[in-house]
């Protein structure tokens, strides 16, 4: 070549593939060897999902806000005027902060089941690592969210909720949420990819998961043996704990929340684990 | 750059034709299947098929190899390994050095994302950093020759500016290895010669490199080795120029296996040693036989030649032009033919036909003749032009008064 030559910086520029499953350790090694080197790519596929999100939309991102917005307004209507519940706090904080946070998790969940199906194009043509697809889409789903809390922090002021120290915990609930969203994704896209009736059917979970979780009602009011498989979704633990460090401004329950982090990081690693080793697969069987 | 390498060892790759379960109504079978047969047997189920069978090689520094074959040889499996997109069924794979592949480039382009768009993603997928795309934009923009285009979305780009700037884009990558194929005929006239001065450079740069390509005579141009593939296994390796004579020879050899043919044609050889210089007269003996108690005087045996880069026919006569009767039985033609034809690989090729069923034609086998730079001229055949001052041409044109 006629210039000189200069270092690029980023992508693995040695590898192997042989016939066999490797070993778990080096798997991990891989795994996180790929997500430094292509960390680059993982922000430029963002940006260009979120382009594509809203391009040719005059509205743009404003449908971030407008979605979770209805929401509120029809279920605080339902549930203020029609069926009066108890929730501690105004109706209108409690639902608009649990659609938040469930629509960071159902969005990412919603998107990233195209994630990979949708790039078949590059995915049969060029290799990089598929985690960054879906991980994208939750970056995605993230922004949204971000936009949509300033509508959350207005509402806040509305209501004259002040900010507590507990709001200190914000960061580490969302974590542990972001692993939780990224785990499913990572499912549902491979998921997908394989069997494309994953599409239809994460649909119908996605509408049953959101009423077993604390959205619009505090789902403690389920009794029985049915309250105790909703002990299982750490969906409720997290949501619970957005609006006690955030409106409440008290800890929240550390059992339920531990709980839910500890298996929504075992999750994340199964699941990635997973992905990792479909991902030689995934050019022949798209 | 030392320590570049791509290298294959027994590799085995197996496919399955049709579609495996894509939905879970098959998968509950299929998965009951292999509770009662065991499971994961290495060798072939009904519907699979090896695409690769025991494929080793290894391109070092300063080395360009050149797979050649028929559609479905497996050609491109071999480069989806090496892209890391197939994982071998058996064997290894090792690639180590930046990957530049030159495969599909103007595929997998977004088409709502303006070409600006485009390539700065292109540039984060294939592994170039932010800053280096930075750095490279303006020169990738100008040797795709979108400049007034590139915030245009892809989607109104026609097919040869998607091309383009698919190739400028990998061109940019200053890979370590290369693989190309069948890119080295993209975009207009103006655009293909660029780029493949661009390849030629990279390969001359010492970058280790593959090619696969139908442009044999490309592959003869660039290359240092060859491979030549059927059905997924190795037929022969050795210099370029040999698999090419290899692959061209098979390829007749299927054909001249005709029920219906009367007259034989087993042979033809190049009787004049090599190199032969462009404008040089070669000689080439075409044997065969004729049974007996055949009507032999409607019978031909002509030959005729075919530029490889091209693939164009270039050049056909036969016996009964040349007025020469073929004899029952063992017969061997001396031909000659003087190669006024530009340098490069041609096919001298051995056919016969009916003279009254014109379409009755059957191929025989075939020879490569690979033409090396002689008199020098421009263009694809020596017209042996004169040129001389006349005697009162000297002076100036007179003028009209």
């Amino acid at each position: 070549m006629n210039a000189p030559l200069q270092a690029v910086r980023g992508t693995s520029t040695r590898f192997e593939s042989a016939a066999g499953t490797p070993s778990l350790r080096s798997d991990l090694r891989d795994m996180f060897a790929d997500l430094v080197d292509y960390r680059e790519l993982l922000f430029s596929m963002a940006r260009r999902d979120f382009l594509l999100r809203y391009k040719q939309a005059v509205m743009g991102v404003a449908w971030a806000v407008l979605m979770p917005v209805t929401y509120t307004l029809i279920f605080s209507l339902v549930f203020m005027r029609v069926v009066k519940i108890q929730t501690g706090m105004p109706y209108p904080l409690f639902v608009y902060a649990g659609l938040l946070s469930w629509n960071l998790f159902a969005n990412s969940v919603r998107f990233s089941v195209n994630a990979l199906v949708a790039n078949s194009g590059l995915i049969t043509k060029v290799y990089f690592p598929r985690e960054v697809l879906p991980f994208s889409v939750v970056m995605v789903s993230l922004l949204d969210f971000a936009v949509g809390a300033v509508l959350l922090v207005g509402l806040m002021i509305y209501y004259r909720v002040g900010l507590h120290a507990t709001a200190l915990l914000l960061p580490v609930i969302l974590l542990i949420q972001l692993a939780f969203t990224a785990a499913i994704a990572l499912l549902v896209s491979m998921g997908n990819l394989f069997y494309r009736d994953v599409k239809y059917l994460i649909e119908i979970v996605l509408t049953l998961w959101m009423f077993a979780t604390s959205v619009m009602y505090p789902v403690e009011r389920f009794g029985g043996k049915f309250a105790a498989v909703l002990q299982l979704n750490p969906m409720t633990p997290i949501i619970e704990a957005y609006r006690s460090v955030l409106i409440r401004g008290e800890w929240p329950a550390p059992a339920p929340l531990v709980t839910a982090a500890a298996v929504s990081l075992a999750l994340l690693l199964g699941c990635w684990l997973a992905f990792h080793r479909a991902e030689s697969q995934f050019a022949e069987r798209i | 750059m030392s320590g570049a390498e791509i290298a294959l060892e027994g590799v085995w790759k197996k496919f399955r034709r049709g579609e495996k379960f894509d939905s879970l109504r098959d998968l509950v079978p299929a998965m009951a299947r292999g509770v009662f047969r065991g499971r994961r047997r290495p060798d072939l189920e009904r519907e699979e098929f090896w695409a690769l069978q025991d494929l080793s090689f290894r391109v070092g520094p300063g080395e360009a190899l050149g797979i050649i074959g028929p559609n479905g040889a497996g050609k491109t499996t071999v480069l989806r390994v090496l892209t890391r997109l197939l994982r071998p069924t058996r064997g290894r794979c090792r690639v180590s050095g930046r990957i530049g592949a030159l495969i599909d480039v103007s595929g997998g382009f977004h088409p709502d994302l303006t070409g600006r768009e485009n390539v700065f993603l292109r540039g984060a997928i294939v592994g170039m950093s932010r800053r280096d795309i930075v750095r490279d934009f303006d020169s990738i923009v100008e040797f795709a020759g979108l400049e007034t285009f590139i915030d245009t979305p892809v989607k109104r780009y026609s097919s040869g500016m998607s091309a383009r700037l698919g190739f400028s884009i990998a061109a940019h990558l200053r890979p370590e290895v290369l693989l190309i194929d069948e890119v080295l005929a993209v975009g207009d006239a103006a655009f293909q010669r660029k780029a493949y001065d661009r390849i030629r450079d990279m390969v001359r740069g010492g970058v280790p490199t593959i090619v696969i390509s139908h442009q044999l005579e490309r592959v003869a141009a660039l290359c240092t080795h060859g491979i030549l593939l059927s059905a997924g296994r190795v037929v022969h390796r050795g210099p370029p120029s040999d698999c090419i004579a290899v692959y061209m020879q098979s390829d007749s050899l299927g054909a001249s296996r005709h029920p219906d043919s009367t007259v034989q044609l087993d042979s033809v050889r190049l009787e004049t040693p090599e190199p032969v210089r462009s404008g040089d007269r070669i000689a080439l003996r075409v044997s065969g036989h004729v049974p007996a108690s055949q009507s032999v005087d409607r019978r031909v045996v002509g030959v005729r030649v075919r530029d490889l880069g091209r693939g164009e026919l270039i050049f056909a006569t036969g016996t009964h032009t040349h007025r020469v009767p073929l004899p029952e039985g063992e017969f061997a033609l001396e031909v000659e033919l003087q190669m006024n034809v530009a340098p490069g690989v041609y096919s001298v090729e051995t056919y016969t036909f009916h003279r009254e069923h014109d379409r009755d034609v059957l191929d025989g086998p075939s020879t490569t003749v690979r033409v090396e730079p002689g008199s020098a001229f421009w263009g694809s055949v020596q017209l042996n032009a004169r040129m001389e001052l006349g005697s009162n041409g000297a002076g100036p044109p007179p003028e009209s008064t």
